[in-house]
């Protein structure tokens, strides 16, 4: 079975998209995936804009390359106390 | 000095963590603590019945440690405790306690500002507001985050 990319999302993108879908992309940076999630959901255009991208727990930059075999967390502002 | 950061799904009781702190600090002269509640009315005015705190599986606990850790080092205090909770939170119960203990009152009276003003913006959660006027999500406000900033 073809591999697809995993994408968790949290906070308001998870209520708006799903806590996690999957995408067939053939491997693409991070920009490319905040591209392609924002055309298949504009709702969360400007969410996405002030998330931060996650990959194994850390930050990743939107040059990031990320292949169909890495698990990808987009983190929307967070606020505690 | 010690440093405890708990992420706690359940009921949250500021009593037993103040036993808990006072019975760390018993050469210190001081014991600040901060015990937030959660809000049974939103900024708009509408009734909320429960605060729903969704975390991440490692960052959160990571976030709330990292920030403790900071703020032991950066005060002169013997011991920090915190204990944030996730998952849903009544209207009126505690969502967060943090408590500092130091020889003399200044230095905890500014660990714990410290603390709650970097909580606020950099611990791992997302806040909903549930009522009946539905649910809103909750993100820090630009005080908050000029707060946050003052510390540098």
């Amino acid at each position: 079975m073809e591999m697809e990319l995993r994408i968790r999302f949290y906070g308001r993108l998870a209520d708006a998209i799903a806590p996690e879908i999957e995408l067939a992309t053939g491997g693409c940076s991070i920009s490319d995936l905040r591209s392609r999630i924002a055309s298949d959901y504009p709702v969360v255009e400007a969410t996405l804009g002030r998330s931060r991208a996650c990959v194994g727990d850390s930050i990743a930059g939107d040059e990031q390359q990320v292949s169909d075999a890495d698990v990808v967390e987009f983190l929307p502002p967070v606020s505690g106390g | 000095m010690s440093v405890v950061a708990l992420l706690e799904p359940q009921a949250l009781d500021p009593q037993l963590e103040l036993a808990e702190l006072t019975e760390a600090a018993r050469g210190d002269g001081a014991i600040v603590t901060f015990v937030g509640l959660a809000r049974p009315e939103s900024k708009q005015g509408n009734a909320v019945d429960a605060l729903v705190l969704d975390h991440h599986p490692a960052l959160t606990r990571q976030s709330l440690q990292d920030i403790a850790v900071a703020c032991a080092e950066r005060f002169d205090v013997s011991h920090v405790r915190l204990v944030h909770r996730c998952g849903t939170v009544p209207a009126r119960e505690p969502i967060v306690f943090a408590g500092a203990a130091s020889l003399h009152r200044r230095s905890a009276f500014d660990a714990i500002n410290y603390l709650m003003d970097r909580l606020k913006t950099e611990a791992v959660f997302w806040k909903r507001e549930v009522g009946d006027a539905g649910s809103a999500w909750v993100e820090p406000t630009e005080a908050d985050f000029a707060d946050r900033d003052r510390w540098g």
